[in-house]
């Protein structure tokens, strides 16, 4: 009897310290006016910066010895303390410190997180904080802009821009018979069961995520989502769309697509298959340059604009965007580095690693700065971002889970697409 | 529960037949809760506490950042989970897992400890060799693994397709969903062996010669003095270990995380990589705080019924 009134208390006790706090007490950081951050002002103090530069190559070196040391010259009495986090950690170490509200002052976060973070409200809506935000938009490209709106208002400044563009070997197409690099769906079909028969892949796909799938959806003529990105029924499993998805799965069927693409460990990756010259196209961003180059000194890594089916060639905007965080105690000092970073003088600085400038000013000079970069400043003109909502991660994971299995044959591609969308809607209809 | 009951209680130490001091009394009263304070603080910090936690969250569509309101929903959450098709193939995936290395560990684990319980040049260090891999560290072994069972240029492809032409591809181990599955269980018992090897050593090593002896005399060969007496002497051993190892097989994690994550097209998910997922990609910690019950539920259904035919053997023991 005693024992179980013990429990009992015990258990009470726990349940009642357990039920402190479902949040919302705080007093909604989110109603508060926004604070205006003019440029210009003194500022000084510390602020932490958080970045996925890569190591590797000679990104965090430019940054921490040559950007960062010009800012704090600007600005004495100002320091900025910058923290490298790996790439494929950023997005949850960002949403821990979210919970934990341990953010840093400014990170550098890829667009595709914005909407998220701005839906979790640990973002300072830019466009609103900085009186001067539409001098500083207005300098860069409308694509890599626009992934930082999020119900109405621009919750940071695109920092980088990519895009991804067909690269070949010249040696291994030839070896085939095949004439210079694939310029349509069509083609890609023709030219693989020649790849084929000498055992080498006419095209390597690392992946069905939206970021490998949306250019070919996109460049046959459809769509993923509606303009206002509230559902993808009729977009995804429209009849362009499952024409583009289709493409890939004949590929894989007639064996022109490596097993890659089926994702997880194991096959040869695309830069390494390329340069071997076992895989004879891919489609990727600007920095597999240099580690390939470093790797494979002999092979002539060539660019061409991504192959079209029955609509122009648009391939898919990436990059990265500087957003500034609500815990921020620094906020002004925050503000004018994220300025400071869109400079011309830190823009050129980073381009010199195989960051793309976002600054149209810079579009001329960045394919004379490195000439592999050509073929890419000329896909941006088309290129589109992907569809920005807080639910992407989400999105993207049901979109590449159903298109997996439509490449392994288990379900017709309609079908998968429908399957999809049929999950996808009711994220996108709740905003 | 049979509690013996000469047993001194908790409440009450004091010895009777000396009437105490009402003020000593109580002293000795409190002495065992000031022992156990350490030790109860604790578990409420690091398991009653999250453990309530969690289940008040399993209620919510929970915000992950403290400002923003958390809806209260109900049992939705546990509906939801209830007709997630990935769940229940997590489970499978999970119970595949179960049939493979718990016979698998158990059988090798046998073989081995019966082979080193015999006089063996070189004992010590054969049960050092075997016992090694459970010492080492999860996510070492599993990134081993991962490399062996890579399909371009991975080792096993290599000795299957290269050396002894036995495929005439390269097998993509970890790129569909039973190869992939394989390949998790093969890490599962190669780490594990040892452990049980050590479990049934200990047992083995406590069978009296006597009766083998005796067996031997009686006209009994290796395996019948093996099935007839040794097995008969470890039987509770063996159903501790059967125990144990289902237990640590539901929290199979690492090994699928680092090999497939889950994939391909989330075909080798188990219930906690899914949980996890919901969780730290998805931040839905409302639904993985309710999937993290429902499977508790189901370990808790599972151990009840292991109890039970635990309580049945030792009762036939006995008799």
């Amino acid at each position: 009897m005693k024992r179980t009134r013990a429990l009992t208390v015990a258990t009470a006790l726990i349940l009642g310290a357990a039920a402190c706090g479902t949040g919302g007490g705080a007093g909604g950081q989110s109603k508060d006016p926004v604070e205006k951050l003019p440029p210009g002002k003194k500022v000084s103090g510390e602020i932490t910066f958080w970045h996925a530069y890569g190591a590797g190559g000679n990104e965090v070196k430019q940054l921490e010895k040559k950007v960062i040391p010009a800012f704090e010259k600007e600005h004495p009495g100002a320091k900025v303390k910058p923290v490298t986090v790996q790439y494929d950690k950023l997005h949850q170490k960002l949403v821990t410190a979210a919970a934990g509200q341990s953010l840093p002052d400014v990170v550098r976060s890829d667009l595709i997180w914005v909407p998220e973070l701005a839906e979790l409200g640990v973002l300072v809506p830019l466009s609103e904080a900085l009186p001067d935000f539409k001098k500083l938009s207005g300098q860069t490209f409308e694509g890599p802009l626009a992934t930082n709106l999020y119900k109405g208002k621009h919750y940071g400044l695109p920092l980088d821009t990519n895009t991804k563009v067909l690269l070949y070997n010249d040696s291994t197409l030839k070896a085939a018979g095949v004439d210079g690099p694939p310029k349509t769906f069509d083609d890609l079909r023709a030219a693989a069961p020649k790849l084929a028969a000498r055992k080498d892949f006419v095209l390597a796909e690392a992946d069905t995520s939206g970021w490998n799938l949306l250019p070919y959806i996109w460049s046959n003529g459809g769509e993923m989502t509606n303009k206002e990105i509230t559902k993808s029924d009729g977009y995804l499993n429209g009849e362009k769309s499952v024409e583009a998805v289709q493409l890939l799965v004949d590929l894989y069927k007639a064996k022109g697509l490596p097993k890659l693409v089926l994702g997880g460990a194991g096959a040869t990756p695309a830069a390494d298959g390329l340069a071997k010259g076992k895989y004879a196209t891919t489609v990727e961003g600007p920095w597999i340059y240099p580690p390939v180059q470093k790797q494979y000194p002999k092979f002539k890594m060539k660019g061409a604009p991504f192959p079209k089916g029955d609509a122009d060639s648009v391939s898919v905007v990436g990059g990265e965007s500087v957003v500034v965080t609500t815990a921020s105690k620094e906020k002004a000092l925050a503000a004018e580095f994220s300025r400071f970073l869109l400079t011309p003088k830190a823009q050129k600085l980073m381009a010199e690693t195989g960051q793309i400038s976002v600054l149209k000013s810079l579009s001329e000079e960045m394919s004379k700065l490195e000439p592999s970069y050509e073929p890419y400043m000329k896909q941006l003109e088309t290129a589109r971002p992907r569809p920005t909502t807080p639910a992407w991660t989400k999105v993207d994971e049901i979109l590449s889970k159903q298109v997996q299995l439509a490449i392994r044959g288990e379900v017709p591609v309609k079908k998968a697409l429908d399957e999809a969308v049929a999950q996808i809607d009711p994220l996108l209809a709740r905003g | 529960m049979d509690t013996p009951r000469k047993t001194v209680g908790l409440l009450g130490g004091a010895p009777r037949g000396t009437p105490p001091r009402g003020k000593s009394r109580r002293r000795t009263d409190l002495t065992p809760y000031a022992f156990l304070l350490p030790g109860v603080a604790l578990f409420c910090l690091v398991v009653a506490y999250p453990l309530s936690r969690s289940l008040q969250i399993s209620f919510y569509d929970w915000a992950v950042v403290p400002t923003q309101e958390s809806r209260f929903i109900g049992f939705d959450n546990y509906l939801r989970g209830l007709q997630d098709g990935q769940f229940w193939l997590s489970m499978a995936n999970v119970g595949v897992y179960l049939v493979v290395t718990v016979p698998g560990q158990i059988a090798i684990g046998m073989f081995l400890a019966v082979l080193l319980d015999a006089r063996l040049p070189a004992r010590g260090l054969f049960r050092v060799l075997f016992y090694l891999p459970v010492v080492t560290s999860w996510v070492v072994v599993a990134l081993l693994f991962k490399y062996l069972f890579t399909t371009d240029g991975g080792a096993i492809n290599w000795v299957l397709h290269d050396m002894l032409h036995l495929v005439d591809h390269n097998v993509p181990w970890l790129q569909q969903r039973w190869t992939g599955l394989l390949a998790v269980c093969a890490l599962g018992i190669w780490k594990g062996v040892g452990w049980s090897m050590v479990i049934f050593l200990a047992a083995l090593t406590g069978v009296s010669s006597e009766l083998k002896d005796a067996a031997a005399i009686d006209g009994a060969n290796a395996w019948q003095r093996f099935v007839n007496v040794s097995l008969p002497a470890i039987r509770r051993t063996l159903l501790f270990v059967i125990v144990m190892l289902i237990i640590g097989g539901f929290n199979v994690f690492i090994s699928i995380l680092l090999m497939t994550e889950g994939g391909p097209a989330g075909s080798t998910e188990v219930p906690l990589t899914y949980m996890y997922k919901q969780a730290f990609d998805f931040l839905d910690f409302g639904y993985a705080s309710a999937l993290s019950f429902l499977l508790a539920i189901v370990i808790a259904v599972i151990s009840f019924v292991q109890f039970h035919l635990f309580r049945d053997d030792a009762i036939g023991a006995r008799r």
